[in-house]
């Protein structure tokens, strides 16, 4: 079964103030979409909406997983489900350290928690055991690393702490990895990127489109789609895709940039 | 009952006199308790103007009410015959001897026969002052005296029994000397602690705290590392949610000596504990730890010292709290370099993670800098667990307690990575966790 996220005439608010004013859009596993769009047009707020973010208000529209509402979701149940939010900034948290915690939210994804608790028949829970095996995460996220070009030392390491911009984004990766979305929503994750980062962030994002990810690329430059092949193209503009087509519209986009887009739309208007 | 057994057990002069007869103490210390009785009277009850009861009130605190826990004769058990929580507490931890103390009395005590031989003394009070008297005399309230405040005066003046620790030249115990101190419900009660390591030598004391349900701990520490030596003491204060608490404790760092204290702050109603690190000798160093995360209406004080009285000394305080409910927290730090302390190294840093909109953490760090090559510094924080923080974590498919739970032992964990006994550290991360549980 392919796994459809949809997005309908979604209206949010942060705050009071409405950013996104009717956003439409279909992505389905295996299906790479590019979004392109000025800063401050609404991308992040979409994608924090679709992600479940409690701040971003849905005042009207709607969010569907194959064909059901997940706007009464919490973020981690939508994680649960499939949906995957490579953050474009993505936070530190001192003290946690990467293993750990994907660790833990493999384990949660995964279902090991249910798992313990239906064995355990409400009784006594022995600790650890609603996470995934030591060794068996251990052998694959070693794996993983290897496959997706991230040092073995980021393991180690506190969550994002004292990360550069880029190993932020290819730690982003790695967690996508290891967490086996149906769907990626990737929120800018080729900007502040160097040219050898670029390729290795890229290649990790085609792999997983291979084994059968559906991705969102959320970006500001016609550049990585060099690296990543868009099936799709939409522009972003003022809360709203405002046009949607092939490869092509990335190109006119650099070539020409937003102001051509402003034109197109108020020769519509006109 | 007789008449005199009511009397030694309640807070008075008469009990300070009844409790050195009873003891056939020796005339130093009838008079050290007799002189600290009349100190205790004579030192007003502690009022919120002085800077350090202002932000901690002692209102419902009816000293009277205590009668004193008394301590009776050694008896002593066999390992396999103590109370399963006291065993299993024990057995957190690989230990080279262990004391355990009922309300003062000594219920079991081992120590390796290998460090016995090597002339360690891990005993309690009352027999160290019949066997090592001379050690004891000499060290006594010399880093405490008396005076140091109220309750100080109190507990020398009833003091019942305690830890005594001695480890000699240039012998080194790696494995920890452990203390279990249990005091039963509604008491006053007062353990002694007194660590003196000697030159070039090592060692380790965890100190266990626990029990005194609807009852008062009033404890001194004194701590003394001597030349070159390394010494760690971990304070454990797990007592009841209901005990009151006061702790005095002081530690004088010898040159080129090594010091690392932990105190943990789990339990008590109200906590007011002083913790003062003298650095004596040039090329010491200090360090001292701390925890606490209270609950419910938990009141938890720490006021620190790091007296630099020397050149070419480092010391570094790191103290972290998380605050639930309506708990509250008061830190008050302060780090004082004396003239002619050049090239002295201090850091001083207390973080707070406020977890409920009801708690509250005042922080209140001070410098005193009297010589003018030195590098001090100091810092405060007090921040809640953040939304961003939450929700990167749950788009990861934890759920939100879970990711709190993270974000909060995260929180401990440079304390917790910094805590050199791993038997203590997964204790201490299991309260932790324990009490991120509990919203
Ligand atoms: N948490 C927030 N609080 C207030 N305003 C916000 C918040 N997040 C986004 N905005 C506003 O929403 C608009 C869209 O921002 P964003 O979604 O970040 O755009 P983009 O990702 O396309 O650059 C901007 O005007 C921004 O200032
Ligand atoms: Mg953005």
């Amino acid at each position: 079964m392919t796994d459809i996220l949809e997005v309908t005439d979604l209206h949010v608010a942060v705050e009071g103030t409405e950013i996104l004013k009717g956003v439409d859009l279909t992505l389905q596993q295996g299906e790479v979409h590019a979004l392109m769009g000025p800063n401050g047009s609404g991308k992040s707020t979409m994608s924090y909406a679709i992600a479940g973010h409690p701040h971003y208000e849905v005042t009207s529209g709607d969010i569907l997983w194959n064909g059901e509402s997940i706007l009464g979701l919490d973020a981690d149940e939508r994680a649960k489900l499939g949906i995957f939010l490579a953050f474009q900034y993505p936070v530190a948290i001192p003290g946690v350290s990467f293993a750990n915690f994907l660790r833990a939210a493999v384990s949660s994804v995964r279902g090991y928690k249910e798992r313990a608790r239906a064995e355990a028949g409400g009784g006594n829970k022995v600790i650890g055991s609603e996470l995934m095996p030591m060794r068996e995460f251990r052998q694959e996220l070693l794996a993983k690393m290897d496959r997706f070009d991230v040092d073995r030392t980021f393991a180690r390491r506190y969550l994002n702490d004292g990360f550069s911009g880029g190993e932020k984004k290819r730690g982003e990766v790695l967690q996508m990895a290891m967490l086996e979305p149906k769907i990626a929503i990737l929120d800018e994750s080729d900007s502040g990127l160097d040219i050898d980062a670029l390729r290795i962030v890229s290649e990790g994002i085609n792999k997983l489109v291979a084994d059968g990810m559906g991705a969102l690329l959320i970006t500001h430059y016609q550049r990585i789609l060099n690296y990543v092949k868009p099936d799709k193209v939409s522009v972003f503009y003022q809360g709203r895709i405002v046009k949607t087509g092939g490869p092509e519209i990335a190109h006119m986009l650099d070539e020409r940039g937003y102001a051509w887009v402003e034109e197109e739309l108020a020769q519509a208007l006109a | 009952m007789t008449v005199q057994t009511q009397v030694f057990n309640t807070i008075s002069g008469a009990a300070v006199q009844a409790t050195s007869e009873r003891f056939q103490e020796p005339e130093w210390l009838r008079l050290a308790r007799a002189a600290a009785w009349e100190n205790f009277e004579a030192t007003p009850w502690p009022s919120y103007k002085e800077e350090t009861w202002r932000r901690t009130r002692l209102t419902g605190f009816k000293l009277q009410q205590f009668p004193l826990a008394i301590s009776e004769a050694a008896g002593s058990t066999r390992r396999q015959d103590l109370p399963a929580e006291y065993l299993s507490t024990l057995n957190q931890i690989d230990s080279a001897g262990a004391l355990v103390f009922e309300d003062g009395r000594l219920i079991y005590a081992e120590l390796n026969s290998e460090f016995r031989d090597k002339g360690v003394v891990f005993t309690d009070l009352r027999t160290a002052l019949q066997t090592h008297d001379e050690l004891v005399r000499a060290h006594f309230s010399a880093l405490v005296p008396a005076r140091e405040n109220k309750f100080a005066a109190l507990h020398y003046a009833l003091w019942q029994n305690g830890t005594f620790l001695y480890v000699p030249k240039h012998v080194v115990v790696e494995k920890p000397f452990q203390v279990l101190v249990h005091l039963s419900a509604g008491k006053a009660a007062m353990h002694h602690t007194l660590a003196l390591a000697d030159e070039n030598s090592e060692m380790t004391l965890v100190e266990d705290f626990t029990g005194a349900v609807d009852g008062m701990s009033d404890t001194v520490a004194e701590i003394t590392p001597m030349a070159a030596s390394r010494v760690h003491y971990l304070r454990l204060q797990n007592l009841d949610n209901t005990a009151w608490n006061f702790a005095t404790m002081r530690t004088a760092a010898q040159r080129d000596s090594l010091y690392r204290q932990l105190q943990a702050s789990w339990g008590s109603r109200l906590s007011k504990v002083w913790i003062d690190l003298e650095m004596e000798g040039p090329g010491s160093h200090g360090e001292l730890l701390g925890l606490y995360f209270p609950q419910g209406r938990q009141h938890i004080d720490h006021h620190t010292n790091q007296n630099h009285k020397c050149e070419r000394a480092t010391s570094d305080l790191l103290f972290k709290g998380a605050l639930n409910d309506r708990s509250r927290s008061v830190y008050q730090g302060i780090i004082r370099v004396w003239p002619g302390a050049q090239k002295t190294d201090a850091y001083q840093k207390n973080d707070n993670l406020i977890l409920s909109a009801g708690a509250r953490a005042d922080s209140i760090p001070g410098l005193e800098i009297e010589a003018d090559d030195v590098r001090c510094t100091h810092g405060a924080t007090s921040a809640k667990v953040q939304d961003e923080y939450l929700f990167y974590l749950m788009a990861r498919g934890l759920d939100r307690k879970t990711a709190k739970r993270m974000i909060v032992q995260g929180f401990f964990q440079e304390v917790l990575n910094r805590v050199p006994v791993p038997g203590v550290r997964t204790k201490l991360e299991l309260e932790i966790a324990r009490r991120v549980g509990l919203e």
